[in-house]
């Protein structure tokens, strides 16, 4: 399984040295849809706090109404892709929207393909 | 019989210096006897037992007069018999006399060439009677010392011993100077001075200068970090079995480290008391209110969870009471 296509990766200012690895080394995202992924979760994880305590204030009984709705305008404010919403959970290798095991982070064609021949520690054929 | 006669003349020069006035008398007697009867004599002389005391007296008599015993070895080496040894040089060389007349009694007794035989039996002789006066001489000092010094000054009983042990070989080489009876100088607590000493090297002193000298050299260059990278990848050799290759992951942090400690990363220095007691930060809230209904919650929220540090939980309040202070004009309206 080798990358369809190079895609440029998204600025990382840490500078990785070319390491002597013996197994395949993926240096590049998968697609343009894996990588704006990969934004949303970045953005998603910065805004975090920012979301959990307007949404405190907005799912209240105690606050006055007037203020849950400022509230509602301010989170609506915020930059769309910073909602968790939007993050999909695609397949690591492929980025395969569906058929994707939570576990593992694979679509199950991959997830079978490395079960076969043995590279998946702990998972066997079911049998029973 | 030559080998027994030769064993009999080595153990008279062992037991030379056990010899007393009565041998003095008896030589000169003996002199006027058979060759024969003369050996019978020195040796019944020679086996007279002396106590430690005169022992003493004589290596110290030794001592003084070993010049005159050089001089008289010169004379010995002739190959004459003095027969007129008077008293008073008796005490100075009890060895020479005696063992020459022994040796030449022997050689006489032998049927060899008497000369020559009497020659090399004093060649012997001289050659033990130095090793053992080089080896009294020094003894008798440190001893003496050693039993004056402990009359005089109270010792630690472990000091004592070291010195009784070490006093039997030449300790003069250690110490700077050898502790000498000093029956005035009660200053020093141990008999060891403090003062001056040669220098053991055992530490090194830690000169600043030179580490300040070191930290002026500029940063590491680039061609020095590459160099190090470079040595790196070249010994980093591949895992040889599987253990080495956990290890190398454990080092990467790929594989945790076992046995798994759930607090890796998580430093939290904070008592139990920080996390949950909070509304020491409510202060700057109003005390009636809904607002304080809500942030009371809030703490009570905080103060459950544990996954929160301290500072993230104070920075929270802290959000709180700014987003609110800059909503105060909304809240008056109502």
């Amino acid at each position: 399984l080798c990358a369809t296509g190079k895609y440029h990766q998204f600025n990382l200012f840490n500078q990785v040295l070319p390491s002597p690895c013996p197994r395949q080394v993926r240096s590049y995202y998968v697609d343009w849809r894996m990588l704006r992924d990969v934004k949303r979760r970045k953005m998603a994880y910065e805004h975090a706090d920012e979301r959990l305590r307007i949404n405190a204030i907005r799912k209240n009984s105690i606050l006055p109404k007037e203020l849950q709705e400022v509230a509602d305008k301010e989170i609506a404010a915020l930059p769309r892709d910073s909602c968790p919403v939007r993050i999909r959970n695609r397949c690591v290798l492929t980025s395969r929207p569906r058929g994707v095991k939570r576990r593992w982070r694979l679509s199950r064609i991959v997830f079978r393909h490395f079960a076969d021949h043995a590279q998946m520690s702990g998972v066997q054929r079911a049998m029973w | 019989s030559t080998s027994s006669v030769l064993s009999t003349d080595k153990d008279k020069s062992a037991a030379s210096k056990d010899s007393t006035t009565e041998g003095a008398s008896k030589r000169q007697e003996g002199g006027a006897e058979t060759p024969k009867q003369q050996l019978l004599d020195i040796i019944g002389n020679m086996k007279v037992e002396v106590s430690y005391r005169k022992k003493l007296q004589q290596l110290k008599a030794n001592e003084n007069t070993k010049q005159a015993m050089n001089e008289l070895e010169g004379l010995d080496r002739e190959g004459s018999v003095p027969q007129g040894t008077t008293e008073d040089t008796q005490r100075g060389k009890p060895l020479n006399p005696e063992l020459v007349k022994a040796a030449s009694a022997v050689a006489s007794s032998l049927p060899h060439n008497k000369k020559e035989t009497e020659s090399e039996l004093l060649a012997q002789l001289r050659r033990h009677e130095e090793t053992t006066d080089k080896q009294k001489k020094g003894g008798a000092i440190n001893i003496r010392n050693v039993i004056l010094e402990m009359t005089v000054k109270r010792q630690s009983p472990a000091q004592r011993g070291a010195r009784i042990s070490g006093g039997i070989s030449l300790q003069l080489d250690e110490d700077g100077r050898r502790i000498r009876p000093e029956r005035s100088s009660a200053q020093s607590v141990d008999s060891r001075s403090l003062k001056v000493r040669k220098r053991l090297n055992i530490f090194t002193k830690a000169s600043t200068e030179p580490e300040h000298t070191l930290k002026t050299v500029s940063p590491p260059t680039i061609w020095d970090l590459e160099f190090a990278k470079e040595v790196a990848a070249v010994t980093a050799q591949p895992p040889r079995n599987g253990f080495e290759e956990m290890i190398q992951w454990t080092k990467e942090g790929i594989l945790w480290e076992f046995p798994v400690d759930n607090e890796v990363g998580m430093e939290d220095d904070a008592e139990f008391h920080e996390h949950i007691f909070l509304e020491k930060h409510l202060e700057a809230f109003p005390k009636e209110g809904p607002i304080r209904h809500f942030m009371e919650l809030v703490i009570c929220g905080l103060s459950k969870n544990p996954y929160l540090s301290v500072k993230q939980k104070v920075e929270h309040i802290e959000w709180f009471q700014k987003y609110f202070e800059e909503k105060k004009e909304l809240l008056q309206e109502i």
